[in-house]
């Protein structure tokens, strides 16, 4: 994978723009579901998402072909996430009421061009409790979390894409553990 | 819980597969008579199967094309400017 991706890369340096399809082919789902459940909401996950792959592309001739390209991107990513928590509005959530509207908030609006069976819906019900815990956590227990359970990196890769010791990171993995267990236990 | 905090960190180390052989002989030790530290165990494993549960979520059908089009235009005269 990383050579098919190392030569995407090497096509694009030389300006060939087309060899960046397959590459944002290949993290767009890794690269969106870390948006989503950083931010918890599609729209802004979908902007900063396409912003990250666009910074990549701009960027492209910073990055070292001697490391991982995904831990590259990865980092651009959750900077990404992370500016734009820290710079949210907080009087916009999705399980805020829409406007003129009884009992209806974002999360029925984003549902609501797929008609589900009764237990798909229980599904995403008890997704979108769990997707609110998340939210709860602050930023630096959330990246970790979302990296490690969401994105599934080792230890190793999100200490470099947060550019933190590997002891930081085990630290706040367990007290964004413990911060879940008190918010989970009772589901 | 009133077990130390090292008992803690021993569970949370085991989480992270990231034990050492003797730390793990005595947490297993300590988790057959202790029911507070194994229900803690429990909570803390059925916390991070409900995170991973939701973990399958796709990028949107036009992702990569409302990419392509809003990448900036190559500028094959004046050289690369990125």
């Amino acid at each position: 994978m990383e050579t098919i991706v190392k030569n995407r890369i090497k096509q694009v340096k030389k300006g060939d723009q087309n060899a960046f399809a397959e590459i944002v082919d290949i993290y767009k789902d890794k690269i969106y579901q870390l948006c989503y459940r950083m931010l918890g909401n599609s729209h802004e996950a979908e902007d900063i998402a396409q912003e990250a792959f666009i910074r990549a592309y701009v960027n492209i001739n910073s990055y070292d072909m001697d490391k991982k390209f995904s831990t590259w991107l990865y980092r651009i990513a959750t900077n990404l996430t992370i500016d734009r928590i820290r710079k949210k509005k907080p009087d916009f959530y999705l399980d805020a009421e829409v406007t003129g509207t009884e009992g209806l908030t974002m999360y029925s609006q984003v549902a609501a061009d797929v008609a589900l069976p009764e237990d798909q819906v229980e599904t995403m019900e008890l997704q979108q409790m769990i997707q609110k815990e998340i939210l709860k956590l602050p930023d630096k227990y959330r990246s970790v979390i979302v990296l490690k359970y969401i994105d599934e990196l080792s230890l190793i890769e999100i200490s470099e894409i947060l550019d933190m010791p590997i002891g930081t990171v085990k630290t706040r993995i367990h007290r964004g553990r413990e911060a879940l267990r008190k918010q989970l236990r009772h589901l | 819980m009133k077990c130390s905090e090292q008992m803690k960190e021993r569970i949370h180390h085991y989480l992270d597969n990231d034990i050492k052989q003797e730390d793990e002989r005595i947490l297993r030790e300590h988790l057959q008579s202790c029911t507070d530290c194994t229900q803690h165990l429990h909570e803390l494993e059925k916390s991070i199967a409900l995170v991973q549960s939701t973990s399958h979520i796709e990028a949107p059908v036009d992702f990569t094309q409302a990419i392509m089009g809003r990448l900036p235009k190559e500028k094959k005269t004046v050289g690369v400017n990125r």
